[in-house]
């Protein structure tokens, strides 16, 4: 067979095999190259490129290499630096790829496709080359019809995304076994300023003669189709390769800081030993326990169930009448160490010591009670509360007559009077799938857990799920809210931060341990603007960024809320301003302002009315240096012996926030994650534990304990909460607030990433969305435009940055996605950090699911919609729809469900699946790419116009299903996806 | 809608709570000024920064073609409504209703290097701090009034969704409905194409039984109640307001291009009783940059003007024949003016010293124009109105106290920063 035939053949095959959906070509393809061929050789060079736009005379030194099957690739290995941050490479760096290449006889046409300069020889000749791209980064009036005009070559080829040059050239040779030579810029400048190090899709590609179609050129004898699917699967598979490298040049960086952090381990462990344990308790009789944490639950519900006891007669009852009144109108001033007038109303045995003015209240009488006093006073200077109105009278009467009635003020309310039981085994799957890593359990593995007789069942599945690598995904939300992640794609100026997702991904991938991670953040190295931790650091156009960045870190690992104290001292926590700025001084490891716009004018504190409520201790203008502002959870003589360099305030802050003897750190993450399974902290709110005192302070101590005691490992927590029985009991559905002594979970919100995901992942409709990034060709610098790839995740989305209000700058189908999420609460900027998102019901979220374009893509049975196979399977309608039910709702139908689902579906059931269907027309391309540099072009706006209503129309139908039965079938997936059971927690 | 679930009220599920006047945390500092009576806003939007020389603060005629350029106007001034207040040729019809109007001319800030930066400045009124994600006035207006009819929402946005029009830390029930043209309608509540209302029976008869397994009073139960909200509102009670083949063809054509359509749509939007609704002017291949008109964006910088002039002053007087124009505050923003000299391609750069943003109808006592700038038009010499005081205008013309405090958890957020309503408008 001559190799002509070869290649036609085999392109044949895959077209065949790609076209009937799933994976199976992929597997088809090396994994590397065939055996006894030389892989290509990919060599990436740093150095000696000074010259920005000309080949350096000397090839330069590669200072890393790695194999590839083809002379193809879309990504580089990332650098990393320090502690395994990711760093970044010098721009432009030059890549070199080199392979011995059998070609046939024939004169033969080669295709090469590069971001800026390559160029391609064979057996030492030019063949093809690719010139430098321009020095400016375009003001988006440019025509550059060369780079974003795609170039076609008939049919089957593949048509790139855009923003590559591409060109053609003709090498004719007698056959044999030739070197080819592949070298390309990635990266530049825009001027001086550096621009982003990405290939795009660097590409040679090959019609051998008397062949028009194209192959990724490669050493091995097999052919490798460069057509959509063939190029999906080829870099889908270099980029699992690439994963693996990642993460082993990551844990080798990381091995420099072992020593470093063994020590830190030594003293955890010296810690724990000299220092008391929490006793579990014992059980109290009635009760079993999974876990230990099930035995604090148990003994603090009987305590607090012995305190509940009503008195006969009482009328008034304290958390349903009177905590309501205290937290709206009393508690923003009488809550904690600095309550006004001394006067903590936030607890019994304060309330009663009271303040300045004497005892709160007598329990029995209101006529001797200040409380009752002070809230029916006349006197101006003396009613309470000083500003915004009295109270009610109704107010006022409830409170009177609850100090009449005895002022029962029990710790806790009684939510439920008993535990509910276990959840069965469905529930538990889906709950345990959402939590741990954000996705429903695929139908395979529900029958094999149901399946499954062994007792340890539950256990070993939680074992498997927290070992999985989509647990980071689920968790990386929490830490983007948390740290107020907030890259933006266009010119970063809304207290924008760099894309340090990156690096909080795989620190959750490789379980990295928190004391670890928070170090890293502190000291904020590695890529600023690529995805390391000195993303953290930007705060554009703020005008105090470290005093913003240290009321991240405070909220976040202490529980110490002090975004009162940016302007001015706390008026009701304990946050003065300079302590603020103390800390925002150790973050920036040098001292730093006070701007004038970060006080308050005193004018406005002393004009007229009763004395303002807050105070400013520290004048604008002041310098505050680098201080530990509380000695009161860690001493800061401790410093100097834990941190990786005592001279450096970053690594001294770090130290001090992560030590074991600062509990509160360890108590704070725990009470996080604690939250995140439980629903409630054992501190409420999480962010602010100067408002709530622990509802389990033994528990909670305990928690803390265990996480130092695991190396400060996030996962073996989870699993202690995750292997509870508390954890695992059947719901109330109708509890509408956490229970705070954990007698039934609630029926709990899922996130919009939850949302996203899962209705993606149990339809098994691919997530196909826009690259997140508005500069497609890299033209301009680093600094003004990230490129935050393909979500796969609904994590990965960000805000879509159209301030400017452009058609032409619009990201339709990231936009139907994004529509979806920010309804569901999710914030797309996150200018601020968020501890706890806003899940309350509005008509906007079963809009956007009902009649969103997401929506419509899910539903819709297209040809590459996974439902769209299973409909066509061979089987009764009744297990249909039981299939459709467990991949949606990890549940069987009911007969009522099955019966009104059955006869809806049975209807031309027998005739769905159409003997000769038409073959689908592909849709038209669009004529160009819109990136940054043309977006101004008047044909810019209507290519966009033209996506967005593709996106709205969404992918065609299968025209293989009769067309009345599939819309039946979509309204079926409708219905299903519309479930409020998609959008809870079971 | 016959439907035993029917809630009335967009906002019934998300009550807004009324702001108590004055503000909580500082001493009663400021005094409570004069409030309006005005039930709507429509706020347009010309994104890119309209060149305020060129437009409602005209100076001297420049030359950008002479060697160097002469500084000043692109186009000559006409005579308006009111003696002494001129504007720029193109906007000859809104000229002669300039006594419904008040260009304010004399905005002032900053912020000039970056428009989604400046964009967020004057929706919001505040510079960003890092400690608060900032309402935009859209859904602050939202937030203290609702809707003025409960079974439309209160806010709608007719351009593209971003952070700086969002609701910010009053959440998602004080945010937009959005749509992107007005062909498109609203997303969320224009059905899919092949979604008729007899296939929406049947999706809702299979959606049913799965409603049903939450017990009333549960939280899903509340969902299942917006669900019912959502539904009216994309059935034809709500989506017949969107329907422009309604209004006579003559208007229609009055109001102009797609942009004037918009300014219709709004009027009828009014009409239903949405509260408040951002317009955007963001039609760019008219002249390539928009209002951005750096360069040779200047050349065709009349068609945009013209385009504004005609759907304007439509908008101004088909609501006073609908007897609309006192109850409804028109307000035309922009993220900042332009130079009145031009850069080296004929066009403007920005400026932020001295800009003009448009007040019309709202029940105010107009006078064309408000605040002198220099004979550059760069620098306030007269009346000078801060961010601040230009959202306090806004707000007081709706009866909200600027002063208020909004709730960012339990930390008081007053509506505006310190802002000062003009008081001549109010007299």
């Amino acid at each position: 067979m001559t190799r002509a035939a070869l290649t036609l053949t085999s392109f044949a095959l895959f077209v065949v095999s790609f076209s009937t959906g799933g994976n199976v070509a992929a597997g088809s393809l090396p994994e590397s190259s065939a055996p006894g061929v030389a892989p290509v050789v990919v060599e990436i060079c740093e150095e000696g490129l000074q010259n920005m736009d000309a080949w350096p005379a000397q090839a330069p030194a590669a200072m890393e290499t790695f194999p590839v099957p083809a002379f193809g690739l879309n990504q580089l290995p990332h650098k990393y630096v320090d502690d395994g941050l990711r760093g970044d490479r010098p721009s432009p760096s030059l890549v070199r790829m080199s392979a011995t290449v059998s070609f046939p006889p024939g004169r033969h046409r080669l295709l090469v496709r590069a971001r800026s300069a390559a160029r391609l020889t064979v057996d030492g000749k030019a063949v093809v080359e690719t010139p430098f791209a321009p020095k400016n980064g375009g003001d988006g009036s440019q025509a550059d019809t060369e780079r974003l005009v795609r170039l076609d070559l008939g049919p089957g080829f593949r048509v790139a995304p855009g923003g590559e040059y591409e060109r053609t050239g003709e090498f004719e040779t007698a056959g044999g076994l030739l070197k080819v030579g592949f070298e390309v810029f990635a990266g530049g400048r825009e001027g001086k300023a550096p621009r982003r190090v990405e290939l795009g899709e660097t590409v040679v590609a090959v019609s051998w003669q008397g062949d028009p179609a194209w192959h990724l050129l490669n050493p091995a004898a097999k052919p490798l189709p460069y057509t959509d699917a063939g190029w999906e699967a080829y870099q889908s598979m270099v980029g699992r390769q690439m994963d693996v490298r990642n993460a082993e040049t990551r844990s080798r960086r990381r091995e420099a800081m072992q020593a470093y952090w063994n020590q830190r381990r030594a003293g955890a462990a010296a810690w724990m030993a000299g220092t008391p344990e929490v006793p579990v308790p014992v059980l109290p009789d009635g009760f079993s326990a999974a876990a230990p944490v099930d035995a604090f639950i148990a003994a603090r519900f009987m305590t607090v169930k012995s305190q509940n006891r009503p008195s006969p007669g009482a009328t008034v009852d304290f958390f349903r009448d009177v905590r309501p009144v205290l937290e709206s109108r009393c508690l923003d001033c009488h809550r904690g160490d600095k309550a006004k007038g001394g006067l903590q109303l936030d607890n019994l045995e304060a309330a009663l010591r009271g303040g300045d003015s004497g005892a709160g209240f007598i329990a029995g009488q209101p006529d001797k009670s200040e409380l009752i006093r002070r809230i029916t006073s006349h006197d101006e200077d003396e009613v309470m509360p000083p500003k915004g109105g009295r109270l009610s009278g109704t107010e006022t009467a409830t409170l009177t007559r609850w100090v009449q009635e005895g002022a029962a003020w029990p710790e806790l309310p009684m939510v439920r009077s008993a535990f509910t039981p276990p959840a069965d085994d469905l529930t538990f799957l889906r709950r345990v799938y959402l939590d741990t890593i954000g996705l429903p359990p695929a139908t395979a593995e529900v029958r094999a857990f149901l399946a499954d007789p062994s007792p340890d069942k539950r256990v070993r599945l939680i074992d498997r799920l927290l070992a999985d690598p989509r647990w980071a995904d689920h968790w990386m939300p929490m830490w983007q809210d948390l740290l107020a992640e907030n890259p933006n794609i266009l010119n970063p100026t809304l207290n924008n931060t760099g894309p340090f997702r990156w690096w909080l991904h795989e620190a959750l991938l490789d379980d990295l341990p928190v004391d670890r991670m928070v170090t890293q953040l502190v000291q904020q190295r590695g890529s600023e603007r690529s995805g390391g931790p000195a993303g953290f650091r930007p705060a554009s156009q703020n005008d105090a960024p470290f005093a913003a960045k240290g009321t991240i870190i405070s909220a976040a690992f202490l529980g110490l809320e002090m975004k009162c104290a940016r302007c001015h001292d706390s008026p009701s926590g304990s946050a003065k301003q300079e302590q603020l700025f103390q800390l925002g001084a150790l973050l920036a490891n040098q001292p730093i302002d006070v701007p004038a716009t970060s006080s308050v004018d005193p004018a406005k504190l002393t004009a007229g009315g009763r004395k303002a409520l807050i105070e400013v201790t520290l004048n604008p203008g002041s310098k505050v240096s680098p201080q530990w502002p509380f000695p009161e959870l860690a001493d800061p003589a401790l410093a100097p012996g834990l941190a990786m360099d005592p001279d450096d305030s970053r690594d001294r802050l770090a130290a001090l926030l992560t030590a074991p003897q600062n509990e509160r750190f360890a108590q704070v993450v725990a009470n996080r994650i604690w939250q995140r399974l439980m629903g409630r902290g054992l501190v409420h709110p999480v962010d602010d534990w100067e408002k709530g005192r622990p509802t389990h302070p033994e528990l909670l101590q305990w928690l803390g304990r265990e996480l130092v005691r695991n190396g400060y490992q996030t996962k073996p927590l989870a699993r202690l909460i995750l292997t509870s029985a508390a954890w695992q009991r059947a719901t109330d559905p109708v509890l509408r607030e956490p229970d705070p002594l954990y007698a039934a979970p609630e029926l709990r919100r899922l996130s919009a990433e939850q949302v996203v995901d899962s209705s993606f992942a149990a339809t098994g409709k691919p997530m196909k969305l826009e690259p997140v990034c508005l500069d497609r060709n890299g033209r301009r610098n680093l600094a003004n435009s990230t490129d935050l790839g393909v979500p796969r995740r609904a994590w990965m989305l960000a805000s879509l940055s159209n301030e400017r209000d452009r058609p032409s700058l619009t990201l339709p189908r990231l936009q139907a996605v994004t529509d979806v999420m920010e309804a569901l609460g999710w914030r797309g900027a996150r200018q601020d950090p968020q501890s706890i998102r806003d899940t309350a019901p509005n008509a906007l979220q079963p809009a956007i699911l009902a009649n969103g374009t997401m929506s419509g893509w899910l539903t819709r049975l297209s040809e590459d919609h996974a439902l769209t196979a299973l409909v066509q399977q061979n089987q009764p309608v009744e297990t249909l729809v039981e299939k459709l039910y467990l991949r949606l709702l990890t549940r069987y139908p009911n007969a009522g469900e099955r019966d009104r689902y059955v006869a809806w579906l049975r209807d031309g059931y027998h005739q769905r699946v159409l003997a000769d269907p038409a073959p689908l027309t592909d849709p038209p391309r669009a004529p160009m790419v819109v990136t940054w540099t043309n977006h101004l072009q008047p044909e810019a706006t209507t290519v966009k116009q033209a996506e967005a209503a593709a996106a709205r129309r969404g992918d065609p139908p299968s025209p293989k299903l009769d067309p009345a039965w599939r819309q039946r079938c979509e309204d079926v997936i409708w219905a299903l996806l519309n479930s409020p059971e998609m959008l809870y927690r079971p | 809608m016959k439907n035993l679930h029917h809630r009335r009220g967009f906002l019934k599920l998300s009550l807004a709570s009324a702001a108590l006047p004055g503000s909580a945390l500082l001493a009663n500092a400021l005094p409570p000024p004069k409030l309006g009576k005005a039930e709507h806003c429509i706020f347009i939007w010309l994104g890119g920064g309209m060149a305020q020389v060129d437009t409602f603060d005209p100076k001297r005629l420049g030359d950008a073609k002479s060697k160097p350029p002469r500084s000043g106007s692109y186009y000559p001034s006409i005579d308006t409504a009111v003696p002494g207040v001129r504007v720029t040729e193109h906007l000859t019809r809104t000229a002669r209703l300039m006594d419904r109007v008040t260009a304010v001319r004399t905005v002032h800030h900053r912020v000039i290097d970056e428009h989604a930066f400046a964009t967020n400045l004057v929706h919001t009124g505040r510079m960003i701090s890092g400690n608060v994600v900032y309402p935009s006035i859209g859904s602050i207006v939202a937030h203290q009034r609702g809707p003025a009819n409960p079974d439309v929402p209160a806010y709608l946005l007719i351009g593209y969704p971003n952070v700086s029009r969002g609701p910010g830390f009053l959440g998602a029930k004080s945010g937009f409905v959005y749509l992107l043209d007005t062909e498109s309608g609203p997303a969320g509540f224009t059905r899919p194409e092949d979604v008729g209302a007899e296939r929406t029976a049947r999706r809702l008869a299979l959606l049913e039984p799965l409603q049903d397994r939450f017990p009333e009073g549960s939280t899903p139960a509340d969902y299942r109640a917006a669900q019912t909200e959502a539904l009216r509102l994309a059935g034809p009670d709500f989506m017949r307001h969107f329907k422009l083949a309604e209004e006579p063809g003559r208007l229609r054509q009055r109001y102009g291009g797609e942009f004037g359509q918009r300014c219709l749509l709004s009027r009828r939007l009014v009409q239903a009783g949405v509260r408040f609704i951002e317009v955007s002017h963001n039609l760019n291949f008219v002249n390539g940059t928009g209002w951005d008109t750096h360069n040779d964006g200047q050349l065709q910088q009349h068609v945009l003007i013209r385009e504004l002039d005609t759907a304007l002053s439509a908008l101004i007087e088909d609501l006073e024949n609908h007897r609309l124009l006192d109850k409804t505050l028109i307000v035309v923003g922009t993220e900042f003016g332009r130079p009145a000299s031009f850069d080296g391609g004929g066009g403007r750069g920005h400026q932020g010293t001295a800009f003009s943003l448009v007040l019309a109808g709202g029940g105010l006592n107009h006078c064309g124009a408000w605040g002198v700038t220099d004979d550059e038009g760069k620098i306030p010499v007269e009346h000078p109105v801060s961010l601040p005081d230009f959202h306090a205008t806004i707000h007081a013309t709706l009866g909200i106290h600027p002063h208020a405090d909004l709730l960012d958890g339990s930390r008081p957020v007053p509506i505006t920063d310190g802002g000062t309503p003009i008081a001549r408008l109010f007299s």
